[in-house]
């Protein structure tokens, strides 16, 4: 009774606030509704791509802090604080408010967005559910947590850009160290891992969040709760430089098929030649980096392959290189993730190249030294779970497991286009190619795999994935000749076998005796 | 009610008599405001421990909170609802409210119930909050600085509407102007700095003090020897004065004559209760050291 009579009165005084943010969130998923898989109105889709969201967004945000800010905790000047309020009551009423007046409206856009994009209503519920419980963890705790230890807006502006800023400065200094170690430090973060820490951040923020909640509403230590904030801050931050190492122990004490990988191997393999890039320019833009004043050189170890199953794809999550000679470490470098992917079971299985990239400082002196090579990977096995194919020309198709996905040619009329929404999540690793249904001829497979395979979603609340893909059969330059050309598109289908992670495993490879100059890409 | 050690509040410690009016008076930054808001635990005491109804403030629940009253120059309430809207908010976290008497005191008021609390004067707020302290007939009502900026008229309003309600309630009031306590406080302690300068009752208060005009035959010296009661010497020509802090009729003659010779007459007048303020504050701050009853 209390905790409903509480309740009015914040709607009495925020609803015109709840309305707004509710309707920004209810335009933009109308947007992305009106835009329907193509999305070929650009004003449409500049609003619902960038406008809309950040500014529901930083709405959300507000309206949240100002639902603490109502009966503000810290301060000594509140009417509310010589009321005979039950300060637990007052506590879940703020949040029952938040939840059920910011989280409702975009639990119900969210519904409207699944149902009306042809979703069964179960699935829906259950992604909607799942992303409002995120959103409310990720989102509404923290932020409330933020307004229950300030006193108004400007506090709360002011208290939350310093946190901010902090924890920019260290993240910041943690690339720049990283940088400075030429990419060893990598951590667990935006990998395939990333759900390690991912999920203990998601604990780490229920928890401090709940813990400051604790302390200001049953105790009124703002100051206490501040420096929980600033901890808890400090300790999510340090989360997302979680070593890689024990992560990706933790990751392969979880492999859904131990051992799946166990025969797979990899040896250097001077027989396979030197790296020719199909394209012909062996650096490619992305390894320039001016300011560190320093300009990599590209070296292409080949190896040789074995024991990858068929119907599977590794990739390597982390490669750490170690330059060698006579045993002691001249350079320490992070490697270029690679994937290797085997269709079919008879198949045979294909070289890859290890790219490493080295500064151009070390590179001069060392590329003519007899030195030793050695790679420590940490790779994942993607078996075949489900293969999908709907028509290459206009095909329109609902999968489950997949969602629903829809076919075009593109303007240029060198690819169809393959657009796809599914509920929660996109696929993490699929391979595309077009056949020709009748012949069953296909065009060589195209990997999309992401490298994080990881449960994190964005803390968004929008329900549906949306991903897309380009499937070539024509070449504009006309150097390459696809088997499924243009002309066979009306008999053709696009095949979309989807892959999971099955097992995560280390590998060392050691190349005696070599010159990394001899590998040098042409 | 008890009140004791405090940092912030050197050596306070006061009691408020069951039933009574009792003024807090003390210049800004003397300690009253934070020692209402330590009772009404808005403020935790660091050391020592105060108790309201009872109870230890720093576990003060609802329960107690329903039978206090707050009124203070410094309350944030909800600038966007009508004064209607508040106290509808408000009435049923009180079990004792009682909606007549609140429809009297807001007639007797004439607070504008339809009016955003954003839009009130000072005044009309002070009347608001005390509309929203009355009504559920507190056992204690704490006022902090009622009158602070409020205009005669509109002060004679407010203390109306308190004083027709006050019945047995105990009344904790805090000011800086003696003015706005003259005849309404039962009880009066002063505070200085944190610290407790007297606590009494205001009879006791203005029975003892007396300005005293002493007039001699020559002119008069300040005497070598003065007794602790004796406030404020001055001698000027022929006449001494003094405030007597502990005047008593028959023994003042006397006590003059015995430190002073050639004692023409005496005359003693009543003081007014600033000016025994004024005294009492000046004493302090010259000698640096607690003046308190007793001492």
């Amino acid at each position: 009774m209390t905790i409903w009579h509480i309740f009015k009165k914040d709607l009495r005084l925020l609803w015109p606030f709840v309305i707004a943010v509710a309707i920004l969130w209810w335009i933009e998923v109308v947007i992305l509704f009106r835009l329907g898989l193509f999305g070929e109105n650009p004003v449409l889709a500049n609003l619902s791509l960038a406008l809309l969201p950040f500014t529901a967004v930083f709405a959300t945000m507000f309206l949240v802090v100002a639902i603490a800010h109502l009966d503000a905790v810290p301060g000594v000047r509140q009417d509310w604080l010589v009321r005979p309020i039950p300060r637990g009551k007052l506590l879940l009423e703020k949040l029952l408010f938040a939840l059920v007046l910011v989280v409702g409206p975009i639990f119900a856009a969210n519904i409207f967005q699944g149902v009306a994009n042809g979703f069964a209503v179960r699935e829906v519920l259950d992604a909607a559910t799942e992303g409002a419980v995120i959103f409310a963890c990720l989102f509404i705790l923290p932020f409330f947590a933020l307004g229950s230890v300030t006193e108004n807006m400007t506090g709360a502006f002011i208290f939350g850009s310093a946190c901010a800023a902090v924890g920019t400065a260290i993240l910041s200094s943690a690339n720049d160290m990283n940088d400075f170690a030429h990419g060893t430090i990598v951590t667990a973060a935006n990998s395939g891992i990333s759900w390690i820490p991912v999920t203990l951040e998601l604990t780490l923020v229920a928890v401090g969040a709940s813990l400051v909640l604790w302390l200001q509403y049953f105790h009124r230590r703002t100051t206490a709760g501040r420096f929980v904030i600033a901890g808890f801050g400090v300790v999510i931050l340090a989360v997302q430089l979680l070593p890689w190492k024990p992560a990706f122990a933790i990751e392969r004490y979880f492999s859904a098929q131990p051992n799946a990988a166990a025969a797979v191997e990899f040896a250097f393999d001077a027989r396979l030649g030197k790296f020719k890039s199909p394209s012909g320019v062996a650096r490619s833009l992305k390894n320039f980096q001016p300011n560190r004043g320093d300009q990599p050189a590209d070296v292409f170890l080949p190896l040789r392959t074995s024991g990858i199953p068929g119907d599977s794809i590794v990739i390597s999550d982390r490669v750490d290189f170690y330059v060698l000679s006579e045993g002691r470490p001249l350079y320490h470098g992070a490697g270029e993730s690679a994937q290797i992917d085997r269709t079919g079971t008879n198949s045979p299985e294909k070289p890859a190249y290890q790219e490493i990239e080295l500064p151009m400082s070390f590179y001069a002196g060392a590329k003519e030294r007899s030195v030793t090579v050695r790679a420590d990977y940490s790779l994942t096995l993607f078996g075949l779970a489900k293969s999908y194919s709907l028509p290459a020309l206009n095909g329109s198709e609902r999968m489950p497991g997949l969602g629903w996905c829809q076919t075009q040619t593109n303007e240029a009329e060198t690819a169809v286009e393959l657009h796809c929404m599914q509920l929660s999540r996109a696929p993490i690793c699929a391979t595309l190619f077009l056949e020709n249904a009748s012949t069953g001829v296909q065009n060589p497979p195209r990997s999309i795999c992401s490298s994080n395979y990881g449960l994190s979603r964005p803390p968004l609340p929008d329900v549906i994935a949306r991903y897309a893909a380009n499937i070539p059969f024509r070449d504009a330059t006309g150097l390459a000749k696809y088997p499924v050309d243009g002309s066979q598109l009306a008999e053709s289908r696009v095949v979309i076998r989807l892959y999971e992670p099955v097992d995560h495993f280390n590998r060392t490879v050691t190349i005696p005796e070599i010159r990394l100059g001899d590998w040098e890409a042409d | 009610m008890g009140f004791e050690r405090f940092d912030a509040l050197r050596g306070l410690t006061f009691d408020v008599p069951e039933g009574s009016a009792f003024a807090m008076i003390g210049a800004n930054g003397a300690g009253k405001t934070t020692t209402i808001k330590v009772l009404m635990n808005i403020l935790e005491p660091s050391r020592g421990s105060a108790t309201v109804l009872g109870v230890d403030s720093r576990t003060i629940s609802p329960r107690e909170l329903a039978q206090i009253g707050y009124v203070s120059e410094n309350q944030d309430m909800p600038t966007r609802l009508t004064v209607g809207e508040y106290v509808d908010y408000l009435r049923p976290f009180y079990p004792t409210w009682d909606r007549q008497l609140e429809g009297s005191i807001a007639r007797q008021l004439r607070l504008p119930l339809e009016r955003k609390i954003g839009d009130l004067s000072h005044g009309m707020r002070l009347k608001m909050a005390l509309l929203c302290a009355l009504p559920y007939r507190p056992k204690l009502l704490i006022l902090d600085e009622p009158f602070s900026g409020l205009d005669p008229l509109v002060r004679d309003e407010f203390m109306e509407g308190l004083l027709e309600q006050a019945g047995e309630m105990t009344i904790l009031i805090s000011s800086h102007e003696l003015g706005e306590i003259d005849g309404v406080a039962t009880h009066v302690a002063f505070l200085d700095e944190g610290r407790l300068l007297f606590q009494e009752s205001m009879n006791e208060l203005t029975g003892r003090f007396r300005e005293v005009q002493v007039t001699l035959e020559i002119e008069a010296v300040r005497p070598a020897q003065i007794p602790k009661d004796w406030m404020q010497v001055r001698a000027i020509g022929n006449v001494l004065t003094f405030v007597d802090a502990r005047f008593e009729e028959n023994g003042l003659g006397e006590a003059v004559r015995s430190r002073i010779s050639g004692v023409r007459g005496i005359d003693s007048k009543p003081m007014a209760l600033r000016s025994i303020f004024t005294t009492l504050a000046r004493a302090s701050r010259d000698n640096g050291t607690r003046w308190k009853e007793g001492q």
